[in-house]
């Protein structure tokens, strides 16, 4: 049985100091094995609906995003509470986290990184944090991601807009076996590195926040009811 | 510095002399003479501009572009068009419209290479590569407006061609399948998604020094009217990322001649940009241009 234990405080001055932590086998065995396996499945089932997204202008062609996944499949419900991480969501946002969003998400193949370094919300925004979870292996030069440690501190920076990647001072990259889970706060800068190794890059990009009052609406997330059935899950979906 | 429009269109009315294409927005009697663009330039004191080919993609529906520039060749570059059945051998069109013309480069509306991103990539299997590598042996620039579905295939070929100097129209926005309509003021309208696909697709080709882009086309996606608030974050970030020196401003004549009309757009960047420095704007409004499409100077 696993023993799930929150941050310890050597886990706790990193995630201040530096912004982020790393979870190697975050989810293992038969639970990653559902996942890879509806991962492909929902990919290739939408896929279809994607590309006609792209030929209308609507959806980009260098990411590829399962649509709604939370009422496709209950893993996708299931890694949002279940592995390790959680603990840690739950004691950085003082057991008040609730649940923005969820990326599942493919990058094909492309001559360049989809995206250049960012933040996602400025540090006045309530305390953002997201995990990536990787879904096939993803090596270095593997489309891995990539984070400038401490970038989410007041006075941090400023940080240049450089073209190539690498060239992103002090920045740290998290090539990673199926299943890792990197957590990191949001105010920092971050990418997905360019992908030179032929295999595109798969993973899940999970969303939390510390709670902001009415920031969900109740009934968003009704038809996955439920799936929500115990008090983390309601708490994160905002239903109590 | 030159003040340059590198972006917009000017068309005879059909005549034997000037044969073209008719249609919605260009009806055969329809003029949209160089010298009416020149009153409008002079007015918003625009010193030179882009001639962009429209009515037809063979030699003989180029006459009126060819015209204009061979009677203000200090005033005007001009880009063509490729029939669609020349891009397995395009060197002969090309060379024709462009050698000693005005003409320096050619505008394509796709890349032609596979639509699924996780297909395999070849790009001598692309239908526009021999346009690409033409380009590249005579120096010529490429004009893109590109459908959205080849919008992540020009990062392949820029890549491949480094020497070709490529000029992404509009704001990077690939217009999508069914998304294109008229105004009541006959200008194109496209319909865009906020988020839209640009941001990962041709705005990320920043990276390539050989790739300029376009501040215009505003009015065609904005929702609101002019100065297109809901757009002037877009000309921030390119600012950013571009940087000054690969941003050119367009008008995108004659369809704003009306509405929000030339002068208005002549201020665009200051409006929706107020605390732009005076040599960033400056390149923006002619300095790119000049150097990137080598305008000629002025007598």
């Amino acid at each position: 049985m696993t023993v799930v234990s929150g941050p310890t405080p050597a886990e706790w001055k990193q995630w201040e100091e530096q912004g982020y932590l790393v979870f190697e086998d975050a989810i293992r065995g038969e639970m990653l094995d559902r996942l890879q396996q509806a991962f492909d499945h929902w990919a290739a089932a939408c896929k279809e609906a994607w590309l006609d997204g792209v030929a209308r202008g609507e959806l980009a062609a260098t990411y590829y995003d399962i649509p709604n996944v939370l009422e496709k499949d209950e893993i996708f419900i299931d890694i949002l509470d279940k592995p390790r991480y959680f603990e840690y969501i739950k004691a950085f946002t003082e057991d008040d986290a609730i649940h923005i969003g969820e990326q599942v998400r493919t990058a094909p193949l492309w001559p360049m990184g989809y995206t250049g370094w960012h933040p996602d919300v400025p540090p006045d925004h309530p305390l953002h944090i997201k995990v990536q979870v990787y879904v096939n292996d993803v090596e270095r030069g593997g489309g891995e991601f990539a984070y400038v440690p401490g970038s989410h501190l007041p006075g941090a920076g400023p940080y240049p807009r450089v073209k190539n990647l690498e060239a992103m001072p002090g920045h740290k990259r998290f090539p990673g076996r199926a299943g890792t889970a990197i957590m990191f706060n949001t105010y920092g800068w971050h990418v997905a590195m360019e992908n030179h190794t032929g295999i595109p890059r798969k993973s899940i990009i999970l969303t939390y926040e510390k709670r902001t009052p009415g920031k969900i609406d109740p009934g968003r997330y009704a038809h996955i009811a439920p799936s929500l059935n115990t008090p983390d899950r309601r708490r994160l979906f905002g239903m109590s | 510095m030159p003040r340059i429009d590198a972006h917009g269109h000017v068309f005879a009315r059909v005549s034997s002399e000037f044969p073209r294409e008719a249609g919605g927005i260009t009806p055969p009697e329809r003029e949209e003479t160089v010298e009416k663009l020149m009153t409008y330039m002079a007015a918003s004191r625009i010193d030179q501009a882009m001639l962009v080919q429209i009515g037809g993609t063979t030699v003989a529906e180029h006459a009126y572009l060819l015209r204009c520039l061979s009677a203000y060749p200090d005033r005007f570059l001009g880009i063509g068009l490729i029939p669609e059945t020349d891009y397995g051998a395009p060197q002969d069109h090309m060379d024709r419209l462009s050698d000693g013309t005005g003409i320096v480069g050619f505008r394509l509306g796709t890349v032609g290479g596979p639509p699924d991103p996780f297909e395999p990539v070849d790009v001598r299997k692309f239908t526009t590569y021999p346009i690409w590598r033409h380009a590249a042996e005579k120096d010529l620039v490429l004009w893109l407006y590109v459908r959205a579905a080849d919008a992540h295939l020009i990062a392949y070929m820029v890549d491949a061609f480094p020497q070709v100097r490529v000029v992404i129209n509009h704001l990077g926005i690939c217009p999508g399948q069914g998304k294109g309509r008229h105004d009541q003021w006959g200008r194109p309208q496209i319909d865009i998604v906020p988020y839209n696909p640009a941001f990962h697709t041709t705005h990320r080709l920043s990276t390539y020094e050989n790739v300029a882009m376009h501040l215009s086309g505003h009015y065609a996606f904005s929702k609101e009217p002019y100065p297109y608030p809901d757009l002037a974050g877009w000309n921030r970030n390119l600012l950013r990322t571009f940087g000054a020196d690969r941003l050119m401003w367009a008008t995108d004549f004659p369809w704003i001649y009306e509405e929000p009309g030339y002068d208005k757009l002549a201020r665009l960047i200051e409006e929706t940009v107020p605390d732009i420095a005076p040599h960033e704007l400056e390149e923006i409004m002619g300095g790119t241009a000049k150097r990137f499409l080598r305008f000629p100077d002025l007598r």
